[in-house]
Formats: C-alpha cells, sequence, structure tokens
C-alpha cells in the first residue's frame, strides 16, 4: 500500500513538475520569439531604440517586436493609420511604430481611445508610399491595459 | 540591486548605449579640460554662447538643405569662438557683453529660421531636442561616434602639447606677452579647442546645459584643489564620472540625460564644497 501510494505521489510529482516545465518552456518560447522586448526598457531607453529603429529601419526588418505606448490614429483618404506612440522624457518629443493589426478589424469598433495605454507585438516591416519609406509592425496582436 | 545589475546589463546590449557612453566619457573629458581656463579667464559663459551659435548654425543648414550638418556647425562655431575669445584682453567689445551679444543673437535667428522655413514636422519638439539634449546623445549613429573620438583625441593632444602655454595664457596674458610668448596664437587655439567641444557637447547635454559642464567640474575641483595642474585632473575624472553616473541614471529611470548629468554635477560640486570647508577647518 505504501509502496503504491509512494508511487503515486512521484507520478504526481513528476507530474506536476513537466507541466511547470511546459508552462516555463512556453513562457521560454514566446520570450524567445520576441526579438526586441521594448515594454521592458525605461522611457528614455524606448525612445531612443524607436528613433533607431526608424533610422534605420534595415536592421530590424522581420524582427519580432513588442512595444508599449499609447494609441494613436490618423485618418487618412485612403485607410487609416494606427501607431503607439512614445514619448521622450521631456514629452516634447514623440515617436511611434504603425501597425497593423492581423485579421480583419473596423476602426473605431474593434480599437481602443485614443491615448490609451496599449501594447503591441509584431513584425517589424516596411513600405513605401510616394517616394518615402515608413515602418509598421504586421501581423499585430494588441493588448490593452 | 541585482534588479539593477540585470537591467544594466540587458541595456548594454543596446549599441547605442555603448556608442553614448562612449561618445559622454569622451565629451566629459574634453570639456572639463578646458572648462578651468575658461572659467579662470572668466568666460564660463562661452559654452552657452557658443553653443546658441552652433543651435543657430544648425538652423542655417537645415533650412539650407545640407545632408551633413557638423563641418558647417563647426566652421561657424569655430569662427564666433574665435572673434570672442581670440582678441584676448584687446578686445574692443569685452567678454559677457561680445558673448551675450552673438548668442542670443544667433539664438532669435536660428529659430526665427527654423519657423520660416521649417523643415520638420515637429519644429517644437526638435527645438526642445536640440536645446535640452533629451536623448540626443543616444541616437548618436557609428560614423558620429566615431567622429567624437577623433575630436576628442585631438582636443586632449593640443591640451597636453600646449599644456604649459594655455596655463601661462590663462594666470597672466599679459605677462605671457613680455617673456615672448605668442598669447594670440594660443587665445586663437583655444578658441578653436572650445568650439569643437562645444559642438560636440551639445549632443550630450543640448545647447542650454552646456555652461554646466563646462563649469561644475571646474569649480568643484576648485573646492579642495588649489594648483592648476590637480584641479584639471580632478576636474576630468570628476566630470567623467558624472556624465558616466548620469548617462547610467538617465536609462534607468527614464529621465532626460541632459540634465540628469547636470543635476549629477551639482550634487558632485555640493559634496566637493563641503569636502573643501571641512579640509581647510581640518587645515586651521
Amino acid at each position: 500500500m505504501k509502496k503504491w501510494i509512494g508511487l503515486l505521489l512521484t507520478v504526481m510529482m513528476m507530474g506536476s513538475l513537466s507541466a511547470c516545465g511546459s508552462s516555463a518552456e512556453a513562457a521560454s518560447e514566446e520570450a524567445e520569439k520576441i526579438d526586441v522586448d521594448l515594454s521592458s526598457l525605461s522611457s528614455t531607453m524606448v525612445y531612443s531604440e524607436v528613433y533607431n529603429m526608424v533610422s534605420s529601419p534595415e536592421d530590424y526588418k522581420g524582427k519580432m517586436v513588442r512595444m508599449t505606448g499609447t494609441f494613436g490614429v490618423y485618418e487618412g483618404e485612403e485607410r487609416n493609420y494606427f501607431s503607439c506612440m512614445i514619448a521622450d522624457a521631456t514629452s516634447c518629443c514623440s515617436n511611434g511604430i504603425e501597425f497593423v493589426l492581423s485579421g480583419d478589424h473596423t476602426y473605431p469598433e474593434d480599437y481602443p481611445e485614443l491615448g490609451e495605454t496599449i501594447t503591441v507585438t509584431g513584425t517589424f516591416d516596411t513600405y513605401m508610399e510616394g517616394e518615402y519609406e515608413y515602418c509598421q509592425l504586421i501581423d499585430a496582436v494588441m493588448t490593452t491595459e | 540591486m541585482k534588479a539593477v545589475f540585470d537591467q544594466l546589463v540587458l541595456y548594454f546590449t543596446y549599441p547605442f548605449v555603448r556608442y553614448a557612453l562612449v561618445a559622454g566619457v569622451l565629451i566629459a573629458l574634453c570639456s572639463s579640460l578646458l572648462g578651468v581656463t575658461l572659467v579662470l579667464k572668466r568666460f564660463s559663459f562661452i559654452g552657452d554662447g557658443l553653443s546658441h551659435v552652433a543651435f543657430g548654425a544648425m538652423a542655417v543648414a537645415a533650412v539650407a538643405g545640407f545632408t551633413n550638418e557638423m563641418p558647417f556647425v563647426l566652421l561657424v562655431t569655430i569662427l564666433c569662438a574665435v572673434l570672442l575669445l581670440g582678441a584676448g584682453q584687446n578686445a574692443k567689445i569685452k567678454g559677457d557683453a561680445a558673448v551675450a551679444m552673438i548668442s542670443v543673437g544667433a539664438l532669435a535667428i536660428g529659430y526665427l529660421l527654423m519657423n520660416l522655413f521649417s523643415t520638420s514636422a515637429n519644429l517644437s519638439g526638435d527645438v526642445c531636442s536640440t536645446l535640452f539634449g533629451s536623448t540626443s546623445i543616444l541616437t548618436l549613429t557609428q560614423t558620429e561616434v566615431w567622429l567624437c573620438v577623433v575630436l576628442s583625441i585631438v582636443v586632449v593632444a593640443l591640451f597636453v602639447l600646449f599644456y604649459n602655454k594655455i596655463f601661462a595664457v590663462t594666470f597672466d596674458e599679459n605677462f605671457a606677452k613680455a617673456t615672448g610668448t605668442k598669447a594670440n596664437a594660443y587665445n586663437l587655439l583655444i578658441a578653436l579647442i572650445v568650439a569643437v567641444i562645444i559642438v560636440l557637447a551639445m549632443n550630450l547635454v543640448g545647447s542650454l546645459l552646456i555652461s554646466a559642464l563646462v563649469i561644475f567640474p571646474a569649480l568643484s575641483a576648485m573646492r579642495v584643489f588649489k594648483s592648476f595642474k590637480s584641479v584639471t585632473i580632478c576636474s576630468a575624472v570628476l566630470s567623467v564620472i558624472c556624465a558616466v553616473l548620469g548617462i547610467l541614471i538617465s536609462i534607468l529611470q527614464g529621465t532626460p540625460v541632459g540634465s540628469t548629468i547636470v543635476a549629477v554635477d551639482i550634487v558632485a560640486f555640493v559634496i566637493f564644497s563641503f569636502a573643501g570647508v571641512v579640509h581647510g577647518g581640518i587645515r586651521k
């Protein structure tokens, strides 16, 4: 009897350890997928990194980026431009990256209020509009706080 | 503490942080070396004046559409530095009046040009960032860092090579002339070095706070040390330490880089003032 209880406890312990391992592995996998995680940086660092991303986009193309900022939208003639905005330490300058959510979404129903804090995770990409190159996060996933 | 250390290790993986520290150390070193000379020659606000000139030159370069503004800004700043410092004690318009005249004039014209011929969608932000250096040091390219390294080596080398002459011209220009030293030439050299340092320092602390980078380390060192050599060495070491601490605190706490460095300089000044009082009291 004691032997069976001991065996049962061992199996349960092994099961819980593997469960922890699998969630740890899952968390680790998810963390590994993020190439540039701006959500864990200070505001000064975030602003500087976003500035560098926008200035040298070729270094970040194809990388998975996660950033936290405020939601912004520009209603253009042909389409809306959604962005995650970061202010610098003095709040006199702001920088941001446009994002395109994966799947079909309608503005304003599927988007937060202007200025609301959001976390966006997406793949960094560039596109041409006119003669200028712009940066965006494609296939993005957005969460609000 | 471990969390702070881990955060710093993470931040050091970013190239722009390493660039900022390299450039920050070099700029702080160079500005402190000349700071002692400028404070003793009663030209403490020359940094402020020349930085406003550089701001004006930057505005002109932006309006004119120059791809690389640095050479033009350097040239204009050097010319104004020569005008202000090169004449030495024989200038028709003396020190503070000349600095004030050129400083406010350049600042006003620069801002006016930027408003009339705006080349940016965020004019206020660009002006604010240039004036206060909130993140400029963290957005340097590798080329700009190398330029900073080369110019800093030149500045330090010139200071070391001509140390004795700079010392002589600083303390007693007329005596130096009487003994055959080409004081005007060395005034020109000081002007040239100051201009280079000011243009570099704008990236670190912004236009409005450059004077602090020049003045505070020198004044702090003078609270404790008395000889020119020891004041210069102490000023250099202190300036570098304050710059590094300021940059690290700002990236950890999310504060503007320029004003954080100046705040650290102020704290250092208070500590050194206290140390000077205690040291002087013990000696009595």
